[in-house]
């Protein structure tokens, strides 16, 4: 039987974050990849997951882009429920945060941190089967959280697309999939020196490599 | 208003007395754990007082924290008189 709800030509991008000092920097990511997507004439939607809670600090938050050849049949589906790309804002959330939940066989898991691929996989217990790749990329070296309120609830960002360290994790996000031209990305982003130093140092590791020193 | 305990709606209420919330877990909010230098610990129980998530507990000698709970927010460090509680990365422990 065929399924209606099958998009073949959607990718599903989700970000996770901590809640107040990270939310701009998670919608950051998302919005500066889809942005780009469309400038390339893709299908494209951004927003933030409110079911989180995301006015506490620290309560993990998530930001969700889709990306399609097609134009997106499942637009009012309010969570991503099987990402091909799991982004962090912050390394600790590998640990008691169920970040890899529904991800589709091939799936890139992208981490802002200072450590080791090998170190951070020992922490995640669940999804791994269908992870591909761990991307590790020190974002915060590059550029800093932006912690504003401004942009939540839609509302316009004054202080600017990719300004802070979510250019840097987008940056890595490309590198692995390139699910975008990275000249779309430099289009979109304000940090573009931060884009382009992220881009160049991210370290993408072979899960398949991790599973066997493991 | 006089509503039996048990029919008070689940939001953001937790029946008292109780000790535990398993629908509000927050150890995993945390990104710094506070750390107990014994040796400098003298019982005062301010940081027991001051901690919003009532992760410190009561011990004959010293302190010590629920991590189940416990939101990493740094609190307790910054209250202790003595300097006996720091903050280290939840990720330099395996646990
Ligand atoms: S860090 Fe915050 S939540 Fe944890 S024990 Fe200290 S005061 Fe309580
Ligand atoms: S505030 Fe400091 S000295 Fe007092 S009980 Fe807590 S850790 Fe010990």
């Amino acid at each position: 039987m065929t399924n209606l709800f099958e998009e073949p030509g959607l990718k599903q991008i989700t970000v996770w974050a901590r809640g107040v000092y990270e939310n701009k920097e998670a919608r950051d990511v998302v919005v500066a990849v889809t942005e780009a997507a469309a400038l390339e004439g893709k299908f494209v939607q951004a927003w933030e997951n409110y079911v989180d809670l995301p006015d506490r600090i620290y309560v993990p938050v998530r930001a969700y882009g889709k990306i399609s050849d097609q134009e997106i049949e499942s637009k009012y589906v309010y969570e991503n429920e099987t990402p091909d790309i799991v982004a962090l804002t912050e390394e600790t959330l590998v640990k008691g945060v169920d970040i890899l939940a529904g991800i589709k066989p091939g799936a890139v898991l992208v981490i802002n941190t200072k450590r080791p691929a090998e170190y951070l996989f020992k922490f995640i217990k669940k999804g791994t089967e269908n992870l591909a790749s761990i991307v590790t990329v020190d974002a915060n070296s590059l550029a800093k959280s932006i912690i504003t309120l401004s942009g939540a609830e839609g509302a316009t960002d004054a202080s600017g697309i990719g300004k802070g360290m979510g250019a840097a994790l987008a940056a890595a996000i490309v590198k692995a999939t390139g699910i975008v031209q990275f000249e779309s990305l430099l289009k979109i982003v304000e940090n573009k020196n931060a884009a382009k130093k992220a881009f160049e140092k991210a370290q993408v590791v072979d899960v398949k490599t991790l599973v066997n020193a493991g | 208003m006089s509503v039996p305990v048990k029919e008070v709606p689940f939001a953001g209420t937790v029946p008292s007395p109780k000790t535990e919330n398993e629908g509000m877990i927050t150890g995993n909010w945390r990104t710094r754990r506070p750390v107990l230098d014994a040796d400098k610990c003298t019982n005062c129980l301010i940081c027991w007082i001051s901690c919003p998530d009532s992760s410190v507990n009561q011990n004959a000698d010293v302190v010590s924290f629920n991590l189940k709970y416990c939101k990493g927010c740094g609190i307790c460090n910054e209250v202790c008189p003595v300097g006996a509680i720091s903050l280290a990365p939840e990720l330099d422990f395996e646990d």
